[in-house]
């Protein structure tokens, strides 16, 4: 295995996932270098959210391995998780705190620095609801609390698993600024959703299609957003 | 991070969100003294025979109600996935699970000093007597209690698992507490506190291992 500072950021040599007896991916092999955007389209049950939460250590391959920045998807887990941060639609919030107390207790779990913390709510425009429970927040509010976490984190490896969805415009635009952030920051994202408006922020667009890779790429859509 | 911060955080985060669902006044203390009324009901106006069983209503309050903290100290992790955050956090399990613990033996201790009151008034325990005994086991069995929920309190979030499968694995396994809690607190109120020290000695062995237990098998139960 290539020393974890020269590995590539991801790299999965057949990796198979099944809940039971039905795969969600199969054989996967995909090597993404550092600093690639990358799209993951398919369409629903295609498998990207199970190959996403394999890549962040959620899941476990059923067979197959590989490495994440250079770490052992099984064997060094912690190392991946140090580096990695994985962003759903489900932004796993503590509705009883404020947007505040749930991004400083993600620092205490991280080893983040809290007194970023207004910084970076005020960067996704919630500096005004900063002392508010998220449990009155609308799906935009909490996708832009989740991406002040990200911010925070500053991970090396950006896994985002259909951010958009549920999401109105301004929240979209929070989420494309957090994506070309990192990318200009030279770190690595794969970025799964249905959204082929979304390509213009890729480097590469890789298909999964009934949980295996297709080796073309899909034609690239419209961009609505800048390079 | 420290282990002893990241248990503080975790504690804190529980107790504050403790503090404003208000799970230990809303729920599972309306569920003890309703409890503690059937019985009470049940057993009849005699005197004698509410004393008598006072400290084993006492127990069996304390830990039906715990089985209800153990499930709502788990319940805000499941609301929005926020399990999975401590799952991928690069931290050590055994200090999530102490965390975790250690806010539900404070919200224990909460409820512990109202049930007392409850079945002080209505059947007569005598609490004057043999109170660092007393003390003793209710503290022992706090302890034990907060780490048996902590760690069978993930089935509550696991879905094939949920409602019935705590309750059912948890009282078996806390029986011990029970039984010690019972003899010890029988011991205390008749004042004869100085013979209870095998029961104590049979809680703090129960503490021990669950505290252990936790600390090792956390990490196995809350991965995948």
């Amino acid at each position: 295995m290539a020393e974890p500072a020269r590995a590539p950021a991801i790299s999965l040599n057949g990796v198979t996932r099944a809940f039971g007896a039905r795969p969600a991916i199969v054989g996967v092999r995909l090597v993404v270098e550092r600093g690639e955007v990358v799209l993951l389209r398919g369409a629903n049950g295609a498998g990207k959210s199970t190959l996403l939460r394999v890549v962040a250590t959620a899941l476990s391959p059923t067979y197959g391995g590989g490495a994440v920045l250079g770490f052992d998807l099984v064997e060094e887990r912690d190392e991946i998780r140090r580096r990695t941060d994985l962003l759903t639609h489900r932004t796993r919030l503590y509705e009883q705190l404020t947007a505040a107390e749930n991004l400083r207790f993600a620092c205490a779990l991280h080893g983040a620095d809290p007194g970023a913390v207004p910084a970076a709510l005020e960067r996704v425009g919630l500096a005004a609801v900063a002392d508010e429970r998220v449990g009155g927040f609308s799906q935009g509010m909490r996708q832009r609390v989740a991406i002040a976490r990200t911010m925070l984190r500053r991970a090396e490896l950006l896994l985002l698993d259909e951010p958009y969805a549920g999401l109105d415009g301004h929240a979209r635009e929070v989420v494309d600024q957090a994506v070309l952030s990192a990318r200009d920051a030279g770190r690595t994202v794969v970025l799964a959703t249905h959204e082929r408006t979304r390509e213009g922020l890729a480097t590469r667009t890789v298909l999964l299609e009934a949980g295996r890779l297709r080796p073309h790429p899909v034609p690239p859509a419209r961009s609505v957003v800048p390079r | 991070m420290s282990s002893l911060r990241l248990v503080a955080a975790v504690a804190a985060k529980d107790l504050r969100i403790e503090l404003r669902g208000r799970h230990v006044a809303g729920v599972a203390l309306p569920f003890a003294g309703t409890l503690l009324l059937s019985f009470g009901l049940a057993l009849g106006p005699g005197r004698a025979l509410l004393e008598a069983a006072a400290p084993g209503l006492l127990w069996l309050a304390l830990l039906f109600a715990s089985t209800i903290l153990a499930r709502q100290a788990y319940e805000a992790e499941a609301e929005d996935d926020a399990l999975e955050g401590l799952v991928l956090a690069p931290v050590d399990k055994a200090a999530v699970f102490a965390g975790k613990a250690t806010a539900m033996a404070v919200e224990l201790l909460v409820l512990e000093a109202s049930v007392l009151v409850m079945v002080a008034v209505l059947f007569g325990l005598p609490l004057g007597r043999g109170v660092a005994v007393l003390a003793a086991a209710l503290a022992l069995g706090t302890v034990g209690l907060a780490a048996v929920g902590s760690l069978f309190g993930l089935l509550a979030v696991v879905p094939r698992a949920r409602e019935a499968a705590l309750p059912l694995l948890v009282m078996p396994l806390v029986t011990p507490v029970l039984v010690a809690g019972v003899k010890a607190t029988e011991l205390a109120v008749a004042g004869r506190g100085g013979e209870a020290g095998s029961w104590l000695g049979l809680l703090v062995a129960f503490d021990l291992v669950f505290l252990a237990a936790g600390t090792l098998v956390f990490e196995h139960l809350i991965e995948e």
